[in-house]
Parts: C-alpha cells; structure tokens; sequence
C-alpha cells in the first residue's frame, strides 16, 4: 500500500521528448490505468517508475521518500512486463522465488511463498515446470505471481495482456481486477486498448505525445474529455465541424457542415462568440436513426424545442452502406453530401437498406464541443 | 522441369566435388603429419617406411617437450582467462551502453588493431616494452601478447552471443531486487555460458598455435610447443615434431568438437522450446 507522486516527469532521448511534464498524485490502493496510443510515452512513464528509465528532469516520490535517483533494484517496485521476461534456464517456483531470493528470504520460507503465489493465479502445481512450456495465458500468471512476490510497494503493470488472444485478455482483466481488491496493493497498468481501461481502472490517466492530458475516473473521462484528443481515442464518434451563428444565454445554435442549423443547450451563459468555430462529437450510441416517414417535415431546416425545454436535433440524409458487425450493425449516412455514421443493435430486425431515406435524432445534451485548439467547450 | 532439375542437381553436385577437393587439399597436409608421427625410423619421410609407436614414447621420456607442453598449457589457460574476462565484459558493457557513446563507437574498431598488425612487429614491440617492466621471458609476457589477439575474437563472439540475448531478462532481475553482480550471476551468465565457454576456448586454440610472438617473447624456461619445434625442426628433422604437431592438432579438434557441442545444445534447447 502507498502513494505514489510523479512531479513534472520528463524523459528526453537525444531531441525527442518521450515524456513532457507528467505530474499526478497515483492514490493508496488505487489501479491507475495510463492510456494511450503507441508513442505516447506511458512505457516510459512506467519505467520511470519502476526504476529502469532514468528521468531527465522531475521527481518520483514513494510514500513521501524521493526515490528519483534510486536504482531498479533499490526501489521496492515490481514490473509485469509485456513480454513477460520469465527467466528461461529457471523453474516456474524459481522464477517466483527469485526476488525473495535477492532480498535473502531463506530458502525454506521463501518456496512456501512463491508456492502460495502460484496457487493464487491459479498455478499451483506449475512450480517444477520450464517456463519456456507454458501457453501465454499460463506465462502470463506467473509473471504476476513473481512480481506480486516480493510484496512491491506498487505493482506496475506494462501492456502485459496484450500478447494474448481476445478471449483470454478479457477473463485475465476480471481475474486482475479481482487480484488487486484481493492484495490491496496501488497498481499502475499501462494498455492501448480503451476496453482494457475501462474494465480495470479505478481512475485512468489518458496521454499523448508524451503528455498526461486528463487523469479521472472512467466515467469522468468518457462523459467529460478535456480535448477532442480524449473524446476521440475513447471511442467512436462523429466529428461535425460547425460555427456558433447565435448564442443566448441558453442555447448555443450553430450552422453545421451537414447543411442543419442545430442548437446545442446551455446551463446559462455559454463559454462561445459569435463566429466561432466548434467541432461537436455525436457519438453513436446518442444517435437513434429510424426510417423517415415524412422527410418533409424538415423543411427549412428549424430545430424542434421539445415541451421541457429539452431540444432535439434531427438531420435527415440517405443511408450509403450498411456494415454488419455482429451485436450492432452501423450505418453510413450520407447528410446533404457530408458523411456520418449511427447505430442500431443487432437484434433490431426492422433493417435499413442502402439507398433508403433516413432520420438521425438525438438530444442536444448529448452533444460536445470542442475549440480549434481542442480544448472542450462549457455550454 | 526436370531438365532444369537435372542441370540443378548437377550443378550442385560440381559445388560440394569442388568444395569436398578443396577441403581435402587443405587437410592433407594435417593427415601428412599424422602419419608420419607413427613412423618407425628415424626419418620424417612420407608414406614412411615402416609404423611404430616409438616416438610418442620419445615425446613422452623429453623433458624438454614435456615442459614446453606444460608452457604451452599454462600460457594458454592464462589467455583464456584474461581473454574472456576482457572480451566477455567489454562486450556487454558496450550493450549495457543506451546511446552509442564515444567509447561505444571507438571500442570495436580499437579492439581489431592488434590483429591487423603484423605479429613480427607486435612481438619486437612487446619484447622491448616488457623488458621495460622486467617482464622478459615470464608467462606474463607470453599471455599478455595471445591476449592483444584472442581478446577480439571473443569480444565479437560475446557481441553476437548478447545479440540474441533477452535483455528484459535483465531489466526483470533488476527490478526484482537484483543488483548489478547479482543479475549477471542470476540471470545473464546462466543465457550466455554456452557463449562464454566458446569464446575461453577460441583464445586458448589461439593461443596454443601461435608461434611469432611467443618466439620472440620466451625464453628457454618458457618456450611453448611451437617455439620448440621451430627449433628442433632447424636441428634435426625426426617425427617428434610430428607427435607434438598430431597432439596439437588432436587439442585443437577436441576443443572445437566441445565449442560445437556447446552451441548446439544452446541452439538445441531453444528450438525444443
């Protein structure tokens, strides 16, 4: 159990910067997920961590001692890493045993440990095997049970699941998950996969081009991206590009490329000029899209205000394929010659066809803004 | 289809006859001195007149050759020694380095000079230089001279045995609590042993043929075999030199056997993993 801060964490290699200013207080117990695409400098953050990686500039205390320029093997960290790195000319209980070994835990005491570790990722029994033997999933398992060993202060965890197949990374991210409320121990897990986040995280920390955008819990981070960076690695969407034609105090009504007036509500005084440029992000499962009955009554474009106050945007286009993927089916839509994209689950059986009129719907809440510069707009 | 099959079957057939010729040219010469090494007279003559045994017992009631197998032997595990311990470190120190530093860029080129020059030159040199240090004549000399030439081969066998080293194998040991002589001992040596012992035993091949330096470096109390035979060969042409020749080149066949065996046992255990 302990905290861990990260202070404006830089790691220069030669002229690129892999990490820029990474600052976050990492809290007691918590499993924090680093996300981001390839390159954007979580590895290296973790490595920090871990001791491999030496920081160009910043500071890395643990439970309030600056451990920065401790070496790997000062620091009670331990790694999982992506490759797993099992000793090969070792034995699966030697391998979990090595680090007590290296704290000079006596022989006896230290076998019963590593024995106990295996049994709880469920490899008892493994302990006089090669490691070179095991499937990946069995690999896996024991890089955990070697790491979790030692009793690290924090358990860092780098993309280790993903070297497996789909199937067995998802019953692997519920048995992690179900470790780390069982150790109580302050995990830091490293992924690409948003999915993987999502399921583990107690709080995910989201980075890109070596910067730590946005650090927040799950829902905080989808619901609430700080840039349309975030809103569009989470999952995806429908980036519109707009400009504001007329903003009051509570709505915000913008001239769209898909050739709609729409008005996005405001909570009261909305953070936008005149003329100024917005990208909204409409994601697919906000967007209800059904036949259109009476295309006509689009006519001229106006947005319905719904009894509560609520608006309702509406776009009418034609659908221009139709792309089966199993629990949804997605539907491109080609509005007034700009193309996006909504979905219908599987089970809806009433399927449209390509060529067919349609009507997207969704709620005007719904909606998100974002500058020029990326940076999300307060409506 | 089976014309061009025929003419490629022919072909490769005229590669290994000319290959299978040119091997057997260059081993002649060692089968001339295995034979004559068995001859019953006196002469070093080939095909020999009659067989016997006798000279191997002459070899082994000479004092002289006695001792200068002893020579050979320490001068030759000494160079394996220091060899391996200068090229199996500075290999991986260059691997451990993470940007190619000056020392990194300098070091494989620096390393090859000695073999680039002559060893008549190297062993003038030396003789002065160690006559400096009072070191003339001594073992010391003779195995710092193998050295200068073993060093680089087993620095390029351990560049190549590190190559294919899992280097996450030592992040992993020092990330479990290893410090830096407790992950070579644990986790690095046990990867690359098989490598290290090839490399010993290239220097100490090397060092057991190499005649040059140690001619100019030794003195009577240390002359190695082929000092000897140099000499003895100048004197009088009798199948002694044959007998130690025979022996020498029985080493240096057991040693690469053992190498061979050694690198393919590593090779083996990966392709069964």
């Amino acid at each position: 159990m302990s905290e861990i801060t990260l202070s404006e964490l830089e790691k220069q290699y030669g002229d690129t910067t892999a990490v820029e200013d990474v600052s976050v207080d990492i809290r007691d117990g918590e499993l924090l997920c680093l996300l981001g695409p390839s390159g954007s400098g979580k590895s290296t953050t973790l490595r920090m961590i871990a001791g491999l990686e030496e920081p160009t500039s910043g500071e890395i205390t643990i439970n309030g001692e600056d451990v920065t320029d401790q070496s790997a093997y000062e620091r009670n960290t331990s790694t999982v890493f992506q490759d797993w790195a099992l000793f090969p000319h070792k034995s699966v209980l030697e391998n979990v045993a090595f680090g007590l070994k290296m704290r000079d835990v006596p022989k006896e005491q230290r076998r019963e440990r590593a024995e106990a570790m295996l049994e709880r990722v469920q490899m008892g029994g493994y302990g006089d095997e090669d490691p070179t033997n095991l499937s990946g999933g069995q690999k896996q398992r024991v890089a955990l049970a070697r790491s979790l060993a030692v009793n690290p202060d924090v358990l860092l965890l780098d993309e280790p699941l993903s070297n497996l197949d789909k199937r067995l990374r998802e019953d692997m991210q519920i048995e992690l998950r179900e470790i780390h409320e069982d150790v109580e121990e302050t995990f830091v897990h490293v992924t690409h996969d948003q999915d993987e986040a999502f399921t583990l995280a107690d709080r995910i920390g989201i980075m890109n081009e070596g910067e730590l955008i946005q650090v927040g819990e799950p829902t905080e981070v989808y619901e609430n991206p700080a840039n349309r960076f975030i809103e569009g690695f989470l999952g995806d969407t429908n980036f519109v590009e707009s400009e504001a034609v007329r903003v009051t105090d509570d709505a915000v009504h913008v001239e769209t490329e898909l050739g709609y007036e729409l008005v996005l509500p405001s909570d009261g005084d909305p953070d936008v000029t005149e003329g100024a440029e917005l990208t909204l992000s409409l994601r697919p499962e906000v967007l209800s899209i059904e036949q259109d009955a009476a295309a006509d009554s689009m006519e001229g474009h106006e947005q319905p205000v719904l009894a509560d106050g609520s608006t309702l945007n509406a776009v009418v286009g034609t659908v221009e394929n139709v792309l089966y993927r199993g629990s949804t089916v997605r539907y491109s839509v080609s509005v007034n010659g700009t193309s996006m994209f909504a979905e219908r689950t599987g089970a809806n059986t009433d399927a449209l066809t390509a060529g067919e009129e349609v009507r997207i719907e969704w709620e005007g809440d719904d909606v998100l803004a974002f500058r020029p510069d990326g940076s999300q707009v307060t409506l | 289809m089976s014309s061009t099959l025929h003419r490629e079957t022919l072909e490769t057939a005229a590669f290994r006859a000319g290959y299978l010729s040119l091997l057997a040219i260059m081993l002649l010469p060692l089968l001339v001195v295995v034979v004559t090494s068995f001859s019953g007279t006196g002469r070093l003559a080939f095909p020999p007149e009659s067989f016997s045994i006798a000279w191997y017992g002459e070899f082994l009631d000479s004092v002289r050759w006695l001792d200068a197998f002893t020579n050979s032997i320490i001068v030759g595990v000494g160079t394996a020694l220091l060899a391996t311990v200068l090229g199996v470190t500075g290999a991986f120190g260059q691997e451990l380095e993470d940007d190619d530093g000056l020392l990194g860029t300098l070091l494989a080129p620096l390393v090859l000079v000695p073999l680039l020059i002559p060893p008549v030159i190297l062993g003038i040199t030396l003789l002065m230089y160690f006559n400096e240090f009072g070191l003339r004549g001594s073992y010391a000399s003779i195995v710092l001279a193998h050295t200068l030439w073993a060093t680089p081969l087993v620095y390029f066998v351990m560049r190549s045995v590190f190559s294919r080293f899992d280097w996450q194998q030592l992040d992993a040991a020092q990330d479990l609590g290893a410090g830096p002589v407790q992950s070579f001992v644990h986790v690095v040596f046990p990867n690359v042993k098989h490598g290290i012992f090839v490399g010993g035993l290239l220097a100490f091949i090397i060092s057991l043929q190499e005649f040059v330096m140690a001619l100019f470096l030794s003195t009577p109390g240390t002359q190695t075999i082929p000092v000897i035979a140099w000499t003895e060969i100048r004197q009088a042409l009798d199948p002694v030199v044959s007998v130690v020749s025979t022996i020498l080149v029985v080493i240096s066949v057991v040693a690469i056997v053992a190498a061979v065996i050694a690198t393919n046992l590593e090779w083996l255990s990966r392709q069964l993993s």
